[in-house]
């Protein structure tokens, strides 16, 4: 005697062919989100390094070695002018003489006055971590107004690589969300075909009285079945490249990438295969409920 | 008139209905009759007279194109698709083709409807054990339709039909398969959850179960339907088809 839940339908070969449909769709989803999340991680590493502050240095000698006295005074105020009007900037200020030296006493020694040194004027900027300023647009305006002025070059590299990141992301998730898509197209395309190879038990059920609900249920939780073994091996054949990617990352530096999962990332990688059984059993659903309208 | 049908609304109602299917002319004609809770009627006519697509209107297989249908005192024009489901459990129909699922065996099979209702397996178990020892194949019971003969997958597909003690029970050809005893043999299985309040019709070609049986017929002829009261005698059916003939012939 047949289960409850599948006595209406038999094995057909669209059936054949679903898990392992499923089950290619998970393994790239794992391999992409798990590199994803690496990325991630690393990224927002990154990001903490560069969202609290930027120095920008004002020369206090022109390129012949001179000393350039009064300028320098007035350079420092069209900088921290220009600094205090650019959005993202939330606050500015020169480094006082006595800053100056506990800073270069490891080097030149306490006993040294800075400003007898050949250092130029530091401006210590406090950025908005959440809205930071576009940097390369600063520099280029501090380079117009404030030609003695420099800005710290690492941070604006490695402001550049967090943007290329950060598209690297979305680039991901888009990726992730056009194979949710392809895999929801795919089911509604079997769901069809199967739905045409056993029109008759359909119609026959539907005769006896079987309810729209029924129907769609038992067909539903069917594929819902099917996809969730499709994906769950999907899952499994995935952690080994997964640790291939990690041992890789590992190898290039572990200081720069984040090699570790966080606990809820590991909840995210083991419930692709459920979002995969609940778009299976959801994009069922609604094939068959539409299919089913086309009987009275 | 039983007690029963005084309390009871008509199981079927036609008013004025005709039916055409897409790209077709009219299968049925301005066709009224009822049929009052626990009555018997065999449909008869020939060959494309328009049977199989009354007995399709009976169990809202489809709708009329003209007309009114009413079945358990409801138009079924109005219905939702949900209290059309309703309705269709009250009927059990025996199809011509049998339309046995070959995925499945006897026993579940004719356990479909009970499933559908969600009886209790253990109640399903013994309903259809006794139905398949009634019909005589209680040692098939775990065979599957295709290691079945034409005869024995027709008493699956009573079986079926009848498992759930439907309202109203159709059937179509029901007995071509069988040989007379058995077809006489299933009649009183009809005619048994008839006696319990069923409300039958049999459409068929099978004369000598319309005589033996003596009820009323409900006849197609060219779509139109005509009832006529039981055949009593073989010299009854000679005079009404000689009166037929004439008729036929006044009319050409």
């Amino acid at each position: 005697m047949r289960k409850k839940n599948d006595f209406l339908f038999t094995k057909d070969a669209t059936r054949f062919y679903f898990p392992w449909m499923c089950w290619l769709m998970v393994f790239i989803s794992t391999f992409i989100c798990g590199g994803g999340m690496l990325i991630y991680n690393s990224l927002t590493g990154w990001q903490r390094g560069v969202s609290e502050s930027l120095t920008v240095q004002i020369n206090t000698y022109d390129e012949e070695g001179r000393d350039r006295g009064e300028l320098v005074l007035q350079d420092v105020e069209k900088a921290l002018s220009i600094l205090r009007t650019t959005p993202g900037v939330i606050g500015a200020s020169v480094l006082s003489d006595a800053q100056m030296n506990d800073l270069m006493a490891p080097w030149v020694g306490a006993d040294v006055a800075v400003t007898s040194l050949p250092v130029p004027k530091l401006i210590d900027v406090a950025i908005d971590a959440d809205n930071p300023p576009f940097l390369e647009q600063l520099k280029a305006d501090l380079s117009a107004h404030v030609p003695s002025a420099t800005m710290d070059s690492h941070r604006i590299w490695l402001s550049e690589l967090v943007q290329l990141s950060n598209h690297i992301l979305k680039l991901i998730i888009f990726v992730l969300i056009l194979l949710a898509t392809t895999t929801g197209f795919t089911v509604a395309y079997t769901t069809r075909s199967t739905l045409k190879i056993h029109e008759g038990v359909i119609k026959l059920v539907h005769m006896m009285g079987a309810k729209d609900l029924y129907i769609t249920e038992k067909y539903a939780l069917l594929n819902a079945k099917y996809a969730l073994f499709g994906s769950i091996l999907g899952t499994i054949t995935a952690l080994p490249l997964l640790w291939f990617i990690i041992s890789f990352f590992q190898k290039a530096s572990e200081t720069v990438f984040q090699t570790q999962y966080s606990s809820i990332q590991w909840g995210i990688l083991g419930g692709i295969p459920i979002v995969v059984a609940v778009l299976a059993f959801m994009t069922t659903f609604k094939t068959v409920l539409s299919y089913l309208r086309r009987f009275l | 008139m039983t007690s029963n049908e005084a309390l009871s609304p008509v199981i079927a109602e036609f008013n004025g209905v005709s039916f055409r299917y897409k790209g077709s002319t009219d299968v049925l004609k301005d066709i009224h009759f009822s049929l009052a809770p626990g009555s018997f009627h065999f449909m008869t006519g020939e060959s494309g007279a328009g049977k199989t697509s009354l007995l399709g209107l009976l169990y809202l297989d489809h709708l009329p194109t003209k007309g009114r249908v009413r079945l358990f005192g409801q138009t079924v024009d109005s219905l939702s698709r949900s209290a059309k489901a309703m309705v269709r459990r009250q009927i059990g129909v025996v199809f011509q083709d049998y339309r046995l699922l070959e995925h499945l065996t006897a026993f579940d099979n004719v356990a479909l409807p009970l499933r559908l209702i969600g009886e209790k397996e253990s109640e399903i178990r013994r309903h259809v054990s006794e139905l398949l020892a009634w019909v005589g194949l209680e040692k098939q019971m775990r065979a599957y339709p295709q290691e079945l003969s034409g005869g024995e997958q027709q008493r699956i597909a009573i079986a079926r039909a009848v498992i759930h003690k439907p309202s109203l029970l159709l059937a179509d050809e029901p007995t071509g398969n069988v040989d007379d005893a058995m077809a006489k043999r299933l009649l009183h299985l009809f005619l048994e959850l008839n006696k319990l309040g069923t409300t039958v019709v049999v459409a068929t070609h099978n004369m000598e179960l319309v005589r033996t049986f003596q009820f009323p017929q409900l006849h197609l002829n060219h779509g139109k339907l005509e009832l006529i009261p039981p055949l009593t005698s073989y010299t009854d059916m000679a005079t009404r088809l000689l009166n037929k003939g004439n008729k036929d012939a006044q009319e050409k």
